[in-house]
């Protein structure tokens, strides 16, 4: 024991005190808690903005005073209602779209005679999806729950009236009494209407193009930093950046061969990861049950049009070259591919935080700091554009953010080009090297 | 009639921060020559070498290679020469012709030329067959003469070459050595950094004794023992160090 000790401790001195270990000590700190802040704030927010003003429009063929009980009912569960008058139900979404309504509620003609009767009435709800993020679900649950408690509120006033009816009622179906009103359920997205509960088009759509797309987005943002930040670092490490510089060859030029050959190792990387990621979600869709309805729904809706694949990639193409640069600068600076590995989990914090804010919520409804936070970014374009080119053709930030991530991709290479001018890189890592050892000729003395 | 100086430094100045790597430092070369700059360690010579290589930039003073101002015109300056760095490494995962070919395409533009180029570098490298394995499966002497091959193949009017034997032994250091003088009779000009001195004795037609960040003399290996009258470069370096610090 008294010579394992000071082994010991010269382990934990030299482990602490490197500074490729301690900054991947202190990374999970800082990056855990900004995580959790940013899936929560993302979900808290488009909660809260959702709920606060959840608006379904009604259309009652019915017009009798069962139905505005029934109204009155769910208006007393907290949803907005709105009448709608309209002789189609084109027309009848159309005004509930205008009316910013989540949902529209039909009310066919017989709806009191039918729960009179002890028969079930027969309801329609048409949910309107238009973004598939994580906090929106919270809208179509609220609705839900508004019908279940009026349901169970219909089923307490027909038992009392049971109590006062003659012996004949004994026939009525106690099914029916216990759930009285018979929902059909519709998802409306992109003008399409799929006969499905919003619940189960909206798990698909969110596994597909809510989280998957802007999963897989993230990772190749991830895995092209570091392998641009790997191959400069092996430069740095292997000591052949110096030679590099040398050859009568532009600094541009080689820095584009950095972009370039990373890009294309990135891109390579992400093709097998979505692919071993859909062949992950198979498992899932190929349960009974599941895959019909993952078909139907797949199969109903129109595909986004060629110029939203145009806007996708050509943010993709902007935002990777924007990332790849930031790997090389890391790089770069780095002594070798440890401390490169180390102090991307520093870099990588920007783009990981937007792209759960993506996923997480809706934009709209973010705190305007974390809105600034996500358009400052070229990464989260191709985010936004893959969430939002399912339920809308173009969004409009998308269109904005193409030349302004382009602009600012530009100026990022051109620094990153100008960073690799030798006389700068080799002052700057002669003047950390420096530092670095005056740090630890402090500490030795301390 | 008075021939252009390959290399021409006057009163270079480099400093980081507070500390002068190099201080008012003067010095010519001439065509075909091998020149050595001779110190110690932390003396400045990778800085100046640096500097003639075009990776670093001079704080004050006036440095021309074959003619181009190193500051203005680093881009004619770079296709004319080559730099091999004291610890230059090696991609691990490219074979030494790979890497030997990679460079030969940057420097020439015509295929035959680069394929010429490739072969004299093989015949320099003298790795033979182990010239087509990675080299993550070098040794520090392989991967030093593929360096160093990697140098002279492109046949640079000047070639920079720091501490171009370290890391080699006896009998490859000796076959460099060979290769570096043919060079130099070819019309090559050379500028070399060494803590050799038994190698710069034998290579250099002319030296400079570099100490502090400043050139203490200047000369032809003879004349510096004569002129201190000892028997070799590392009692006349001895001697100037002497002189200096009292």
């Amino acid at each position: 024991m008294g010579k394992l000790r000071p082994l010991v401790e010269k382990e934990v001195k030299d482990l602490l005190r490197d500074p490729r270990i301690y900054i991947g000590l202190i990374v999970p700190i800082i990056m855990l808690p900004l995580i959790g802040f940013a899936t929560s704030t993302a979900m808290r927010s488009s909660t809260e903005v959702t709920m606060k003003d959840l608006k379904i429009a009604l259309l009652d063929y019915d017009r009798t005073e069962t139905v505005r009980g029934f109204t009155s009912l769910l208006i007393r569960m907290g949803l907005n209602t709105t009448n709608v008058t309209a002789d189609s139900l084109e027309r009848a979404l159309q005004e509930a779209r205008r009316f910013g309504s989540k949902a529209l509620l039909i009310i066919p003609k017989g709806f009191e005679d039918d729960l009179l009767s002890f028969g079930r009435a027969r309801v329609e709800v048409y949910s309107v999806i238009e973004s598939v993020g994580v906090g929106s679900t919270g809208a179509y649950s609220a609705i839900d729950a508004a019908f279940e408690t009026s349901s169970q509120m219909l089923s307490d006033m027909l038992i009392s009236k049971l109590a006062e009816m003659t012996p004949e009622a004994t026939e009525i179906n106690p099914d029916i009494i216990r759930n009285p009103l018979n929902i059909t359920r519709y998802t409306i997205i992109k003008d399409s209407i799929i006969q499905v509960p919003p619940q189960a088009v909206f798990a698909q759509l969110m596994i597909g193009y809510g989280v998957m797309i802007p999963m897989v987005l993230f990772i190749l943002a991830m895995t092209v930093t570091q392998i641009a930040a790997t191959a400069t670092a092996v430069e740095n490490e292997e000591r052949t950046l110096e030679t590099l510089l040398t050859f009568p060859v532009s600094r541009y030029d080689i820095l584009m061969a950095k972009l370039l050959g990373s890009s294309i190792v990135a891109v390579l990387g992400g093709v097998l990861f979505t692919v071993g990621f859909l062949l992950y979600f198979q498992g899932f869709f190929a349960m009974p049950g599941l895959q019909i309805g993952v078909e139907s729904i797949f199969q109903a809706l129109p595909p986004p049009p060629p110029e939203a694949y145009a806007v996708l990639a050509l943010s993709l193409i902007l935002s990777i070259l924007f990332i790849t640069s930031l790997g090389i600068v890391v790089g770069a600076l780095s002594s070798d591919v440890r401390m490169a590995g180390s102090l991307l989990g520093v870099v990588i914090i920007p783009v990981l935080v937007p792209s759960l804010l993506i996923m997480y919520g809706d934009i709209g409804a973010l705190p305007i700091g974390l809105q600034l936070l996500i358009y400052s970014l070229p990464t989260s374009y191709p985010m936004i554009m893959a969430k939002e080119m399912i339920t809308s053709t173009m969004p409009v930030e998308v269109v904005y953010g193409i030349p302004y991530s382009a602009a600012l991709t530009i100026i990022v290479v051109y620094a990153t080009s100008k960073l690799l001018a030798p006389e700068k890189l080799l002052t700057l890592q002669y003047k950390l090297r420096i530092r670095r050892i005056k740090r630890r000729q402090t500490r030795d003395l301390e | 009639m008075h021939e252009a100086k390959v290399i021409e430094v006057r009163d270079l100045v480099k400093r980081f921060g507070d500390f002068a790597a190099l201080d008012n430092v003067s010095f010519a070369v001439d065509d075909g020559e091998i020149f050595g700059l001779i110190g110690p360690n932390g003396a400045g010579k990778t800085t100046a070498l640096r500097i003639l290589a075009t990776l670093l930039l001079p704080t004050s003073g006036y440095v021309t290679v074959l003619g181009y101002d190193i500051v203005r015109q680093a881009g004619n300056v770079r296709p004319l020469i080559s730099y091999l760095a004291e610890d230059a490494g090696a991609y691990r995962n490219l074979s030494g012709y790979e890497y030997l070919s990679i460079v030969a395409k940057i420097y020439f533009e015509s295929k035959v030329d680069a394929e010429s180029a490739v072969e004299e570098a093989v015949r320099i490298s003298e790795l033979d067959d182990k010239i087509m394995d990675k080299m993550k499966t070098y040794s520090k002497g392989m991967k030093r003469r593929v360096q160093v091959a990697r140098a002279l193949m492109t046949n640079p009017k000047l070639a920079i070459l720091d501490e171009p034997t370290a890391g080699l032994d006896i009998f490859h250091a000796q076959h460099v050595r060979a290769i570096i003088k043919g060079h130099a009779k070819e019309g090559g000009t050379i500028v070399l950094s060494s803590h050799n001195m038994l190698e710069v004795e034998h290579l250099c037609s002319r030296l400079a004794f570099i100490h502090r960040g400043r050139i203490m003399v200047e000369g032809e290996p003879r004349t510096l023992k004569d002129k201190y009258e000892v028997s070799n470069l590392e009692e006349a370096f001895m001697e100037v160090i002497a002189k200096w610090e009292s």
